[in-house]
């Protein structure tokens, strides 16, 4: 469970009331049809819950790690697909937020606050983990004070719907990663277009498509920081970013579990309740171990994030465990339910196909792991 | 138009509440309280009065310190201020005494805000102990007209003009101000808050009345006030599930089910 105030045990039981009146059972046809539920999210943005991560002195409600953490979970508890758009809609903000001038700062909030969203454009088709090798340019063209960007983006959360994107792009390929910088780009600007859309296996709820930049020309006053800070602030913003997965992985598992509850409470076989089988409860109790374990680990990294101290390793951690754990009890879930898990009647079949993403996007979990390793071994 | 809505807080229906029968009494540890559906529902359409009609709207409870959550979640989805009532004396009130304590209440929030209201939003009925009594009462203490089961309400010469829901459809009703309304659920469903409007609500200090505030005669509320005594609480039987009859018309239904009563030889 989570320790927290008042005001956001109010916030909570409103996100909560939401999600389970309009998202939790409307989420199944959509998850079938795979269509984008653009009523679902106007509600949504209409409460606000987009604009969770704008700092309180740019108009946000500026909350703390924890009680982010505590509404994201509850968020995925009713569909990942619907708490991963709203979490990668602040992985465009957060780069903004952290890196960019007062000016795009008081721009983004003001677009956010208004209902609109972000998309983070960092992955290409040659380089997901491998940053570095970011084939995506931005040319100064002193001429017109303007970047030229050139290159394709993949598996971009929201690129279909969003208003703004947070690009990274190389400035100076002789630099590598140190030669990567980021930029605001609007939608709508010339020579920006939106290419395949994925037909993904879970998170079915959200949008995640190509994004192609033939001479896109961007305002040099778009530059977030300074040339060059592109990766740094890609790292931070992945980092700060970690945690959240974590919280959106519990409450997948969350949800996971309490189905299965449901279920072994109901089904009667050798005339009782499933849920007296002591095989079943040592299960159902391990599901919870973990969960708790997993939730616990993401409130550590964020308390660590809101202190200021070092939490990359925790954030790690929190992650890659709660990723697993999340496919795991997806799994365990459908075990408990038999042949009725791996129905569609059934909820957790999905459970499982949204778990599964959380060991992927952000840093798969092989990356996680070396981000540890590379803690432990310094 | 001043506009004040009457809200209760009450334990979260949406979720299964036990019943202890050692204590006889609901067992209500971990249900959240919530604002009375149909006192949403009156908000609801207080609001959409106001953001139509113009207006001020200030909501009202009676009850502990935690009733407080109740008015802040009013004033996160249209009401703009905020009185709460609270007294050990008025523990046990039934629907007679907490109208007279409304009563008293508007009275002191009248005198204290130099306004007087126009319209008094009560809901239909509180989803705890539904005895749809208090609108009707209140009016009555206050000497102004009602108009029960309310599905609409716009302005109407001085007055307003009201929609009201009968056995049989509904009929419009004129009435004039002050009076009494108790709203039955219309087809929309209340706001929900946004995060902006939830977190400034949050910060409101809500002004708090006691009896000696609002000067309530000790013999009318609480326990010794109430007319009603509750002689025995106890869980209603548990329905076993029943059978849907889906037929084109209203005789063939009736004609089905009388067949299916008599092949279950119940008649």
């Amino acid at each position: 469970m989570y320790l927290l105030s008042d005001d956001s045990k109010e916030l909570l039981a409103d996100v909560k009331n939401f999600c389970k009146k309009e998202v939790m059972e409307q989420s199944k046809e959509y998850d079938i049809s795979g269509e984008w539920p653009a009523e679902i999210y106007a509600k949504a943005f209409d409460m606000g819950l987009q604009s969770l991560e704008i700092p309180e002195e740019l108009g946000g409600v500026g909350l703390d790690s924890v009680t982010l953490s505590a509404l994201y979970e509850e968020m995925a508890y009713a569909d990942a697909g619907f708490a991963t758009t709203m979490a990668c809609n602040n992985l465009c903000v957060k780069p903004i937020m952290r890196s960019g001038n007062a000016e795009q700062k008081k721009f983004v909030a003001d677009l956010v606050l208004a209902g609109k969203i972000g998309a983070f454009a960092l992955t290409e088709p040659m380089c997901g983990s491998d940053v570095g090798s970011t084939k995506t340019t931005a040319v100064y063209d002193a001429a017109t004070d303007e970047y030229v960007i050139n290159g394709r983006k993949c598996f971009i959360t929201n690129a279909a719907v969003a208003s703004i994107f947070y690009v990274t792009a190389s400035t100076d390929k002789t630099k590598g990663a140190k030669g990567l910088s980021g930029f605001i780009v609007e939608s709508g600007t010339k020579g920006l277009s939106i290419g395949e859309h994925e037909n993904k296996m879970g998170i079915r709820l959200s949008t995640t498509s190509d994004v192609l930049f033939e001479d896109v020309r961007v305002p040099a006053k778009n530059l977030v920081g300074k040339e060059g800070d592109g990766f740094k602030i890609a790292m931070q913003t992945l980092d700060g970013a970690r945690p959240f997965v974590g919280s959106l992985a519990v409450g997948v598992a969350k949800r996971a579990l309490d189905e299965s509850i449901a279920y072994a409470k109901e089904r009667v076989t050798f005339g009782k309740p499933i849920s007296k089988f002591q095989a079943l409860q040592f299960m159902m109790a391990d599901m919870d171990i973990s969960i708790e374990t997993a939730r616990q680990m993401v409130v550590h990294s964020l308390t660590l994030l809101d202190a200021g101290m070092p939490f990359s390793r925790e954030a790690a951690i929190a992650k890659c465990y709660a990723g697993d754990m999340s496919v795991q009890v997806a799994l365990d879930a459908i075990q408990i339910m038999g042949g009725f898990g791996y129905s569609r009647e059934y909820p957790v079949e999905k459970l499982l196909r949204d778990a599964k993403i959380f060991q992927l996007y952000e840093g798969t979990n092989q990356i996680q792991r070396i981000v540890i390793a590379g803690s432990i071994l310094r | 138009m001043e506009i004040l809505v009457c809200v209760k807080q009450v334990p979260d229906d949406s979720v299964e509440i036990k019943f202890n029968e050692k204590t006889g009494t609901p067992v209500l540890d971990g249900v959240t309280p919530i604002v009375n559906a149909f006192d949403g529902y009156a908000l609801e359409m207080a609001t959409r009065y106001k953001e139509a009609n113009g207006g001020t709207i200030t909501a009202l409870s009676i009850g502990t310190e935690k009733a407080t959550d109740a008015l802040k979640n009013c004033l996160a989805v249209g009401a703009d201020k905020a009185f709460l009532v609270s007294d050990e004396s008025f523990n046990d009130s039934d629907t007679l005494a907490t109208s007279y304590i409304l009563s008293k209440a508007i009275a002191k929030i009248e005198e204290t805000t130099g306004t007087k209201f126009d319209i008094i939003f009560c809901g239909l009925e509180a989803t705890d102990y539904s005895s749809r009594q208090v609108g009707a009462q209140l009016a009555q203490l206050l000497e102004i007209g009602q108009v029960t089961a309310v599905l609409a309400v716009d302005p109407e010469n001085k007055g307003i003009s009201v929609k009201q829901e009968t056995e049989e459809g509904y009929r419009m009703i004129e009435a004039s101000v002050p009076c009494v309304l108790t709203i039955t659920k219309p087809d929309y469903d209340p706001r929900y808050p946004t995060m902006r409007n939830k977190m400034a609500a949050r910060k409101v200090d809500v002004p708090v009345f006691t009896a000696a505030d609002l000067g309530t005669d000790a013999s009318k509320v609480g326990a010794n006030g109430s007319f009603v005594k509750v002689v025995r609480n106890f869980a209603p039987a548990k329905k076993e599930a029943g059978v849907k009859i889906q037929e084109e018309s209203g005789e063939e239904c009736a004609a089905k089910a009388v067949t299916m009563m008599a092949e279950a030889k119940v008649i």
